[in-house]
C-alpha cells in the first residue's frame, strides 16, 4: 500500500510528462484536448490516473485534489503546491511508524516463539537423554550379566572338572578309571548344565581329545550329549603327554587338532529335564554340531571370550573357554567352554523397543553386529557357513544408515570412549537421535547405538512449533495490518485537522492582515487629514490678509469673498473626516477643562439663529436651571456635538422651530411639565441599567469629580426621519433619504461624528418618537462637574424686585418657554405675538395713565390675559420691562417711527428692551437710541439674556433711586454704555464660541463677521460718546485703570509699564464723576467681570481688574508674561527674583497700612476699606528657578508672613519641569497651581481665574 | 521695492522660518500680544532674549571651561536659557537645551561641551533670522505699509 502511495504519484507525473499535458491537467479537463492521435492513450492514462487518484485519496486527499482539480483550481494551486510538501512529510512519519510497528511486532513473535521452543526442547532433550541412556543401559546390564554368568559357570564347570581329575588321577585304577572319571564328569557337567537353561553348550576337552559336550538346540528345545570315540584314546597316553607338554607346546597342540579331525563324534538326545538317554547315539562329524573349544583357545592359560556362531543357532554366540590344570597345577589336563546365545539380549532390546520405538543394537568393537532390536538376521551365510554381520551391513536399513552415519561422522577415530551424542541426524530423510556407549569389556569391547527417531520425542513439539510459528506470524500479520490502517486512520484525522488548523490559522491572519489594513487605512486618513489641513488652514489665512487688504476692487473681493466660502467649506469637510478617521483610529482623546456649558450652547445658538431668521425658522435655547454652570469635559467636541445636530435639523427644517432642550438627570422628573416623563422615564431606566454596567469603573471617577448625565434634545419640525432609519442614520456616509443630498448636501458624515464623540463622552443618542412632524434626537452625556463649581449661581430673586415681564416676541416657541420659565421664577409675565396685542396689553395696563391714548376702542383683550394683566396691576410699584422684537415692527414701511412713538409714551413707566436681528440696519439701531432704548440684544432671547435685561434694569432702577435728583441724564448715559456693552457683549459671545466650532459657513467667515459686528458698535460707541475710534474693550481697560487705588499701586510701585494712553473725554468724565457714579461704573463692571469669568479663554479681557505680581528673572519671559497679562486686563508689577517679590508683599502690606493711617484722601473711604480687607495682588505668578531665592523658597515666605493675617494670595507656578513630581513640589510648598512654561495663554487665563475667582 | 511685494517676501520669509523649525508657535502668540500700545512688542522681547542668551552663553562657556565643572550651576544656566528660548518660541534652540540638560545630568563634559556648540549655532541662526526678519519689517514699515500679521496655526 505504502509503495503504491509512493509510486503512484510519480508514475502520474510521468505520464502527464509523457501525454505532454500542462501541469496538472485533470481527467475532466482531458475532453478538451481533442487530438485524435491522443484519445486512446489519454483514455489509458485517464483510467491509470482515475485509479492512482483513488488511491492517492485514500491516503491524502490533498494529493487527489491536485489531480482532480475543478474550476477553483487555480486559487488552490498555491496551496496545493504547499500541501504536497506536507503530503510527503506525512507519509513519511506515517511510513515510519508503520515500520516501527513492524519491528515491534516481529521482535515480539520472534521472542515468543523463541523462549516457547527453546524451553521446550530443552528440557524434552534433557529427559530424552534420560530416556535413551536408560534405554541403553539396560540390554548392555544384560549382557553384562549373560556375561558373569558364563564366566561363573565356567569357573565352576573347571573347578569342579580339577576336583573329578585329581580325584582319578591314580594311576592304579587306570582303565576302570578312566571310564569312571568319564562318566563322573559327564554327571557333573549335566547338573551344570541343566542348571542354567540359558546355556547352549558346555565343553570339556581333555587333554587326550576326548570330548564331552552338551548342547541345548532353543529352536527345537531337544538337548543333546555329544561325545567322542573312546577306542583310540588311552590313558597311557597321558605320560607322554607330560613329557611332551613340557618340551614343546606347539607338539601338544598338533595332537589335540589331529585328534579331533581323526576322532568319530557321536550325539545323543538326552531327556532335557532328566537327562536320561532317549536315543540313540548317533555319529556326527567332529565340529559339525557346536564349536569345541579346545587347547588352542588358551594358549596361555587364561580365560578366553570371543563370540562364534552357530549353523543351528541365528544368533551369535558368546563362548568362554578356561583351562582345567592337574594337581599340581602344572599342566593343562582339559579345557572347558561354555557358549551362551546372545538371543536374550537381543529379546530384551526388542521388548524395550516394544514400548519405546526406536533401534537399538550392539556391535563389538570391531562392528560386528551381536544383538538387535529387530528381527533381521545377525548373520550372514557365506559358503563358509554363518558369520557374524557387521553393522553397517545389516538388512534393517535404519541400522545400517545409522551404523554408515556413524562411521561417516567418525570414521574409526571415535571419541574417547565411544560416547556420541547425536540429536538431529539425518537418516534417510528423517530426524533421528543417535547415542553411543562402548562398554569395555576386557576381552570384550562392545557398543551400543539406540536410535530413537526425533519425531518420537518432539515429534509433537516440533509440529506444535511449527503451528505456533505459523499461527504468531499471522497473527503478527494481522495485528501489523490492522496497526497500519490504524495508524493511517489516525494520520488522517489528525493530518484533516492539522489541514483545518492550517485554514484556520491562514484565515486569521488574513482576518488580522485585513484588519490591520483597515487601520492603516484610518491612521492614513487621519495622517493625511492633517496634512491637508495644514495647508488648507495657510491657504484661509492668507484669504483673510488678502481681504483685509483695501485695495481690492469690489469685483476681486467678492471673488477672494467666494474662494473664503468655499475654502471653508472645503476645510469644514476635512475637519469631519479628521474627526471620523481620528476617532476610528482611536487617536482621540477628550481633553478635561472645565468650561461653562451654557455658555457655550448660547453662543451655538446665538449663532446658528442668524442662518435661521433667513430659513424663517425659530431657535430656542431652552435649559434648566439645574444644569451646572461649569462642567469638565472637551468643551469643543461638545459643541461639535450640538453644532452638527442643529446644523442638522436646519438643514432639514424650512419652517418652524429648533429646539435645544437640556436637564439635568437628577431632578427632571420633578421639574419638568410632564409631557415628555413617560418617555424620559422609560429611556431614564434603560440609562441606569447601562450606568450599573460600567458604574464600577465610574465609581472612583465620581467619587472624585461628581459625574453628571446630563440629558439633551433637539427637537425640529423639518421633514423627519423614517423610523426605520432611526438606527442608520448614525452610520457614516449615511442619509436619511440619499435624494435630499442633492437638495441640501452633506456627506452624511455629521451624525457620525456626533454618535461616536457622544459615545465617548460616556453617552447614547438616538431618534426618539415625536408628535407632529420633525425630527426628536435625544441624548445624554456623562460629564463631570468641578468639586467647587456645584455652587449655584447667585440667582436674584425677581420676585421681590417686583418686576413684570411683557413678551412681545415673534416666535412663538421662544415666547412661551421664556415666559415658563420667568413664571417659575416668580415673575408674572404677558406675551404678545404681534402689535396689536401688544398695544392691547399696554392699553390695559396703562389705561389709567393713558387715557387720551386712541386706542381704547380696541379694548378686546381675552379674559386670561386680562387676569393675568389685573394680577400684575396688584402688584406695588413693578417694573414694567418689555422686550420686544424689532420684527413686530413694521419695517417695511416708516410706520415703525410712529409704531416708536407711540412706545415712546410708556418710556416713563416700562423698560424697553429691543431684540434686534443681526441684520438690523443701523438707522434703526440709531433711531432707537436717540430715543432712549438702550437695551438692545439680538436675537434669539435666552435665559442668560433675559438675566441681563433683569438685571440691568433692576440695577438701573436702584441707581436711578439714588441719584434721582442730582445726574439722572448722566447715569443714564451711563447705564447706556453698559447696556451697550450688554449688546456687544453677545454678539461678541457669538464670534467666540464660532471659534471654536467652525461648523456653519457662518462660523466658519467668524473673522470678517466678527470685523462687521466690530464696526457696528464702534459706531454705536461713537454715536453715544463722541469719542474717536476707541474700542470698547479699550474703554472698559480705562475703568478699571482708572480706578484709584490701581492708580495708587501704580504710583507707589513706580511701575515704567506704558500706560495706556486715556481718551481725553473719558480722562474728563472720570475726573468729573463722583462717587456714586463712579460707583455705578465699577458695579457695572464687576457685573461683566463676573460674566467674564465664568467664560473662561473665551473672554479677552477677562482678566479685568485684577493685580498681578510677576516674579520671573528671564527677562524675555517676563516682558511675555507681563503683555500677556496686560493684555487681558490685568496689572501687572514684575520683580526679578523670589527676593524682590517677598520685599514687595511686604512693602505693600506695610505701605496699606501707613495709607490708612494717614487717611491721605478721605474721598475714597469706602474704597480703602474695601482694599485693606483684601490683599494688595490678587495673585503671584512666581518662577521656580531664580537667583537669589527661588519660587519654592519665596512662596515659603509668603505664606509665613500670611500666617496672621487671614489672607491667601494665591500663587501660580511657573515652571519649566513638565514632571509630576515638580508639580507636587510646588504644591507642597503651599502654591497653588502650576503652569509650565512655554505659558498657554488659554491655560494661564483659565487658572488665574479659577483661583481669583475663588478668593474673591 | 514696493510695499505688497515686500508684505509677500515678509510672509513667505516668516513661513520658511516656522517650516524649518526655527520658529513656533509661541513666536505667534507673541506677535499676536504686540498692538497699538505697544508696537515694538516683538522686537524688544526678542532683543531682551538676545542680550540674555549672550549672557547665559557666555556663563555657560565660563562655567564648562572650569576645571571643575559645577554641572548645578551649569544645568541652571541652561534652564534659564530653555525657559526663556522656548518663551519666544526658538524651537531649535529649545531643542538643543533639552539634549544639553540630559547629558548635564549624566554629567558628560565631552556632550556638554558639544552641546553648547550646538546651542550656540542654534542661537546665531535663529538671530541672524530673527534680526533679518525685523530688518524686512522695518523696510515695510518705512516704506508706508503695515506689518502683515500670521494667523495660520502651524
Amino acid at each position: 500500500m505504502n509503495v503504491h502511495t509512493l509510486l503512484l504519484p510519480r508514475f502520474q507525473k510521468m505520464a502527464e510528462k509523457a501525454f505532454e499535458t500542462p501541469p496538472r491537467s485533470s481527467s475532466e479537463s482531458s475532453p478538451i484536448l481533442a487530438s485524435p492521435m491522443a484519445t486512446p492513450l489519454r483514455k489509458v492514462f485517464n483510467r491509470i490516473s482515475g485509479f492512482a487518484s483513488s488511491w492517492g485519496r485514500k491516503t491524502a486527499p490533498r494529493g487527489g485534489r491536485i489531480f482532480h482539480g475543478d474550476v477553483e483550481q487555480e486559487e488552490f494551486q498555491y496551496a496545493s503546491t504547499q500541501c504536497l510538501s506536507s503530503y510527503y512529510s506525512v507519509f513519511v512519519a506515517r511510513l515510519a511508524i508503520m515500520v516501527m510497528l513492524a519491528i515491534l511486532i516481529g521482535l515480539l513473535t520472534i521472542l515468543t516463539w523463541h523462549f516457547t521452543r527453546i524451553y521446550t526442547t530443552r528440557s524434552l532433550n534433557t529427559l530424552a537423554f534420560g530416556l535413551r541412556y536408560e534405554l541403553l543401559q539396560r540390554p548392555i546390564l544384560r549382557m553384562w550379566n549373560i556375561l558373569n554368568s558364563t564366566s561363573e559357570i565356567t569357573t565352576a564347570q573347571v573347578k569342579l572338572s580339577e576336583y573329578v581329575i585329581k580325584r582319578y588321577s591314580k594311576p592304579t585304577t587306570q582303565a576302570e578309571q578312566v571310564e569312571q572319571l568319564y562318566q563322573m564328569m559327564k554327571d557333573v557337567t549335566w547338573a551344570l548344565f541343566a542348571s542354567r537353561k540359558a546355556l547352549n553348550a558346555i565343553t570339556i576337552n581333555y587333554k587326550n581329545g576326548f570330548v564331552q559336550a552338551f548342547h541345548r538346540d532353543h529352536r527345537s528345545n531337544n538337548t543333546f550329549y555329544i561325545y567322542s570315540d573312546l577306542a583310540n584314546y588311552s590313558i597311557s597316553t597321558s605320560e607322554s603327554y607330560n613329557t611332551k607338554q613340557l618340551t614343546s607346546r606347539q607338539g601338544w597342540n598338533d595332537q589335540f587338532f589331529h585328534g579331533n579331525f581323526s576322532a568319530i563324534w557321536y550325539r545323543e538326545p538326552l531327556d532335557p529335564v532328566t537327562g536320561e538317554k532317549t536315543g540313540k547315539a548317533l555319529p556326527i562329524p567332529p565340529d559339525d554340531l557346536i564349536n569345541i573349544a579346545g587347547p588352542s583357545q588358551v594358549p596361555d592359560g587364561v580365560a578366553s571370550w570371543h563370540v562364534a556362531v552357530s549353523k543351528y543357532t541365528d544368533s551369535p554366540l558368546l563362548s568362554a573357554a578356561l583351562p582345567v590344570r592337574d594337581a599340581s597345577n602344572r599342566s593343562i589336563v582339559a579345557v572347558v567352554g561354555v557358549t551362551t546365545a546372545l538371543y536374550s539380549v537381543g529379546q530384551l532390546m526388542k521388548e524395550l523397543v516394544e514400548v519405546h520405538s526406536g533401534y537399538i543394537y550392539l556391535t563389538s568393537q570391531e562392528g560386528y553386529l551381536l544383538a538387535t532390536s529387530t528381527n533381521a538376521p545377525l548373520l550372514k551365510n557365506t559358503t563358509k557357513g554363518p558369520k557374524l554381520m557387521m553393522a553397517v551391513d545389516s538388512e534393517d536399513h535404519v541400522i545400517r544408515m545409522g551404523a554408515q552415519w556413524l562411521q561417516n561422522a567418525y570414521g574409526n577415530k571415535f571419541p574417547p570412549g565411544h560416547v556420541v551424542h547425536v540429536e538431529k541426524a539425518n537418516l534417510g530423510g528423517q530426524h533421528y537421535y543417535i547415542d553411543s556407549f562402548f562398554l569395555n569389556l576386557k576381552r570384550l569391547p562392545m557398543v551400543g547405538v539406540i536410535i530413537i527417531p526425533r519425531k518420537y520425542i518432539m515429534g509433537k513439539v516440533d509440529e506444535r512449533a511449527l503451528k505456533t510459528l505459523v499461527i504468531l506470524i499471522s497473527a503478527s500479520i494481522c495485528i501489523l495490518v490492522i496497526g497500519c490502517v490504524c495508524i493511517l486512520i489516525l494520520t488522517n484525522g489528525v493530518s484533516k485537522e492539522m489541514k483545518l488548523r492550517a485554514e484556520l490559522i491562514s484565515h486569521l491572519d488574513a482576518r488580522r492582515r485585513a484588519e490591520a489594513s483597515s487601520n492603516y487605512k484610518s491612521q492614513f486618513l487621519a495622517n493625511m487629514s492633517h496634512e491637508l489641513r495644514t495647508p488648507m488652514a495657510a491657504v484661509i489665512g492668507l484669504l483673510d490678509i488678502l481681504i483685509c487688504d483695501d485695495c481690492l476692487t469690489n469685483e476681486q473681493y467678492a471673488m477672494v469673498t467666494q474662494i473664503r466660502k468655499c475654502s471653508t467649506a472645503l476645510l469644514r469637510l476635512l475637519n469631519n473626516i479628521l474627526d471620523l478617521s481620528k476617532v476610528e483610529s482611536g487617536k482621540l482623546v477628550l481633553e478635561e477643562t472645565e468650561f461653562d456649558l451654557g455658555r457655550e450652547l448660547e453662543g451655538l445658538v446665538d449663532m446658528f439663529s442668524v442662518q435661521c431668521i433667513n430659513h424663517n425658522v425659530e431657535t430656542v435655547l431652552d435649559l434648566s436651571d439645574d444644569i451646572p454652570k461649569l462642567v469638565r469635559g472637551d468643551s469643543a467636541r461638545v459643541v461639535q456635538v450640538f453644532a452638527n445636530l442643529i446644523s442638522n435639523s436646519i438643514k432639514f427644517t424650512t419652517s418652524g422651530h429648533i429646539i435645544l432642550r437640556g436637564w439635568c438627570e437628577n431632578s427632571n422628573v420633578s421639574s419638568d411639565s410632564g409631557k415628555f416623563s413617560p418617555d424620559r422615564k422609560k429611556s431614564l431606566s434603560a440609562l441606569r441599567t447601562k450606568l450599573k454596567q460600567h458604574g464600577n469603573h465610574m465609581k472612583k471617577a465620581s467619587k472624585r469629580d461628581n459625574k453628571m448625565i446630563l440629558w439633551f434634545e433637539v427637537d425640529d419640525t423639518g421633514c423627519g426621519i423614517d423610523a426605520s432609519k432611526w438606527e442608520s442614520v448614525f452610520e457614516s456616509f449615511e442619509q436619511a433619504d440619499p435624494s435630499t443630498t442633492r437638495t441640501h448636501g452633506g456627506t452624511g458624515l455629521g451624525l457620525c461624528i456626533v454618535k461616536t464623540l457622544v459615545h465617548k463622552m460616556g453617552g447614547e443618542i438616538k431618534v426618539v418618537k415625536k408628535n407632529g412632524p420633525g425630527t426628536l434626537m435625544r441624548l445624554f452625556l456623562l460629564l463631570s462637574t468641578p468639586a467647587d463649581g456645584t455652587e449655584q449661581h447667585g440667582q436674584v430673586d425677581f420676585a421681590k424686585h417686583s418686576v413684570a415681564v411683557i413678551l412681545a416676541l415673534n416666535g412663538s416657541m421662544g415666547r412661551l418657554i421664556m415666559s415658563q420659565w420667568l413664571s417659575r421664577n416668580g415673575v408674572p409675565t404677558l406675551e404678545a405675538s404681534e402689535w396689536n396685542e401688544l398695544t392691547q396689553i399696554l392699553h390695559e395696563l396703562f389705561h389709567a395713565r393713558t387715557r387720551n391714548c386712541g386706542f381704547d376702542s380696541h379694548y378686546s383683550l381675552n379674559e386670561t390675559l386680562r387676569s393675568k394683566v389685573h394680577s400684575i396691576q396688584d402688584m406695588r410699584n413693578p417694573v414694567y420691562i418689555i422686550v420686544v422684537d424689532l420684527g413686530l415692527l413694521d419695517l417695511s414701511t416708516d410706520i415703525w417711527k410712529e409704531q416708536l412713538n407711540f412706545l415712546d409714551k410708556f418710556s416713563g413707566q416700562v423698560k424697553f428692551a429691543w431684540m434686534l436681528n443681526h441684520d438690523t440696519s443701523n438707522a434703526i439701531k440709531m433711531e432707537l437710541r436717540r430715543k432712549g432704548h438702550i437695551l438692545m440684544v439680538n436675537k434669539p432671547l435666552y435665559k442668560a439674556k433675559m438675566l441681563h435685561i433683569l438685571e440691568a434694569v433692576i440695577k438701573e432702577r436702584y441707581v436711578e433711586l439714588q441719584k434721582r435728583s442730582t445726574n439722572g441724564t448722566k447715569g443714564t448715559a451711563k447705564a447706556g454704555d453698559s447696556h451697550e456693552c450688554l449688546e456687544i457683549d453677545s454678539s461678541h459671545f457669538e464670534t467666540c464660541s464660532s471659534d471654536d466650532s467652525d461648523n456653519s459657513e457662518s462660523g466658519g467667515t467668524n473673522s470678517v463677521s466678527s470685523v462687521h459686528t466690530g464696526d457696528e458698535t464702534r459706531e454705536g460707541t461713537v454715536k453715544s460718546s463722541p469719542s474717536n475710534c476707541q474700542t470698547l474693550k479699550n474703554c472698559l481697560v480705562e475703568f478699571t485703570h482708572l480706578g484709584p487705588e490701581v492708580n495708587d499701586l501704580r504710583a507707589e510701585e513706580d511701575q515704567c509699564n506704558a500706560r495706556p494712553k486715556l481718551h481725553d473725554t473719558e480722562d474728563a468724565k472720570s475726573e468729573s464723576s463722583n462717587s456714586p457714579e463712579q460707583h455705578s461704573v465699577s458695579s457695572s463692571t464687576k457685573d461683566r467681570d463676573d460674566s467674564y469669568t465664568s467664560k473662561a479663554a473665551n473672554g479677552q479681557k477677562s482678566l479685568e481688574g485684577l493685580r498681578i505680581l510677576l516674579a520671573e528673572d528671564t527677562p524675555v519671559l517676563q516682558r511675555v508674561a507681563t503683555i500677556m497679562l496686560e493684555k487681558m486686563g490685568a496689572t501687572v508689577i514684575a520683580v526679578g527674583d523670589g527676593l524682590q517679590a517677598v520685599d514687595a508683599l511686604n512693602c505693600m502690606l506695610n505701605g496699606e497700612e501707613y495709607r490708612r493711617d494717614s487717611s491721605l484722601q478721605e474721598r475714597r473711604n469706602r474704597l480703602q476699606t474695601e482694599i485693606s480687607d483684601s490683599p494688595p495682588y490678587d495673585l503671584i505668578l512666581m518662577d521656580c528657578q531664580m537667583p537669589k531665592m527661588d519660587g519654592y523658597e519665596a512662596t515659603k515666605a509668603i505664606r509665613k508672613s500670611e500666617a496672621g493675617t487671614g489672607w491667601h494670595i494665591p500663587i501660580v507656578a511657573l515652571t519649566a519641569h513638565a514632571m509630576s513630581s515638580d508639580e507636587a513640589k510646588c504644591l507642597e510648598v503651599g502654591m497653588d497651581a502650576y503652569l509650565t512654561k512655554p505659558i498657554d495663554y488659554k491655560l494661564m487665563v483659565s487658572t488665574i481665574l479659577s483661583l481669583t475667582k475663588r478668593s474673591a | 521695492m514696493e510695499v505688497g511685494q515686500m508684505q509677500g517676501r515678509l510672509v513667505d520669509y516668516t513661513k520658511s522660518l516656522f517650516m524649518e523649525g526655527f520658529l513656533d508657535g509661541q513666536f505667534l502668540q507673541l506677535q499676536q500680544l504686540q498692538d497699538e500700545s505697544n508696537p515694538d512688542f516683538v522686537v524688544e522681547v526678542v532683543s531682551l532674549f538676545f542680550d540674555d542668551s549672550e549672557k547665559l552663553l557666555n556663563d555657560l562657556t565660563m562655567a564648562l571651561d572650569q576645571k571643575n565643572v559645577d554641572f548645578k550651576k551649569v544645568d541652571a544656566h541652561v534652564h534659564q536659557l530653555k525657559g526663556s528660548s522656548s518663551s519666544i518660541g526658538a524651537q531649535r534652540v529649545k531643542n538643543a537645551c533639552i539634549a544639553f540638560r540630559n547629558f548635564c545630568e549624566e554629567q558628560n563634559i565631552e556632550a556638554c561641551l558639544g552641546c553648547l556648540q550646538q546651542v550656540k549655532q542654534e542661537y546665531y541662526l535663529v538671530k541672524n533670522k530673527l534680526e533679518t526678519l525685523f530688518r524686512l519689517e522695518r523696510q515695510i514699515v518705512a516704506a508706508g505699509g503695515s506689518i502683515p500679521l500670521m494667523e495660520m496655526g502651524f
